[in-house]
């Protein structure tokens, strides 16, 4: 059997930044692929959450990237490969399911702008998405290379991806179980 | 923008419901239904160890919900989940040990509105 370790909000978008919360808790869409296929769901910690709170500010990895933020995520990760490890050590396949656009859960696109901080006035749109992973995968994947264990296949939830389409997002959920 | 759909209501969901046996509770297609967020706790079979920190995360994510006046219920049973809780000074919320997916999902959608729905300027959690 395979185990999908999935962001936090795909259970749970009341852990979400204000205004982006998807939808009142489950985000159906992931979690009936990974029912469907048979998968069994590991949920991962929200990293801003705890650190942040509920009423922190939209943010780009530049305003997570501070030492003590770094030494949170890989609290965290910690946490998480203990458990990829017991399963990968049960020989089962694993999914990591991230969130794209996300400064910390992003997997392939993550957010960036160095000149943001200060008053928290900017423009809408999303000029600050790039490739590139957030601050709690970059962790995960520093401790689970310490462990010798390799970083399992990625994808991400596309909802703050401009031209956002649930098939595709359900298309590129189900390549990646299906490896 | 679109308004954010957060509910205020998270449950805390052993993991036997998360990931159901054939003919299980499903409670992540009750807690959908009745639009509830779900906290999965640690499988019953992972070490001590493993599951201990796992359970610490729970409760300071947790204890950031009850702070803003989330409703927090539990769904099942978790040993360490209590002396979790008791280390960010929480008690463990009430709660249901399910025995049908229908008594789950009346168990969620006969909750009282949470505190937070009715603090301005909460929408951001």
């Amino acid at each position: 059997m395979g185990v999908a370790f999935v962001a936090h909000c795909m259970l749970n978008q009341n852990s979400k930044v204000g205004d982006g919360a998807h939808c009142a808790g489950i985000y159906s869409p992931i979690v009936d692929v990974l029912r469907e296929k048979g998968w069994r769901i590991e949920q991962m910690p929200c990293p801003e959450l705890a650190f942040a709170g509920l009423n922190r500010f939209w943010a780009v990895r530049e305003q997570y990237d501070t030492a003590a933020y770094r030494r949170h995520c890989a609290r965290l990760a910690t946490a998480v490969a203990d458990v990829i490890a017991l399963r990968v050590e049960r020989g089962e396949d694993v999914v990591l399911i991230g969130v794209e656009g996300s400064p910390s859960m992003g997997v392939t696109i993550t957010s960036s702008d160095s000149e943001r901080g200060g008053r928290p006035e900017w423009p809408d749109g999303s000029p600050e998405h790039v490739s590139g992973e957030g601050i709690f995968v970059e962790e995960l994947r520093r401790e689970l290379d310490s462990r010798g264990i390799g970083f399992p296949r990625v994808v991400g939830e596309t909802h703050a991806i401009p031209g956002h389409d649930e098939s595709a997002e359900r298309a590129a959920v189900e390549a990646a179980l299906d490896g | 923008m679109k308004r954010d759909e957060r509910s205020y209501r998270v449950a805390l969901v052993a993991d036997s419901y998360v990931n159901p046996p054939p003919g299980g509770v499903d409670a992540l297609a009750a807690a959908a239904q009745a639009g509830w967020g779900v906290i999965q706790l640690p499988a019953d079979d992972y070490p001590a160890t493993v599951a201990e920190r796992l359970l610490f995360e729970v409760a300071e994510q947790a204890e950031e919900f009850a702070r803003h006046g989330y409703d927090l219920v539990l769904v099942g049973q978790r040993d360490g989940l209590a002396e979790a809780f008791a280390s960010v000074g929480l008690a463990l919320p009430g709660g249901i040990i399910p025995e049908s997916f229908v008594a789950l999902k009346e168990f969620l959608g006969s909750r009282p509105n949470p505190p937070a729905l009715g603090r301005p300027g909460t929408a951001g959690g």
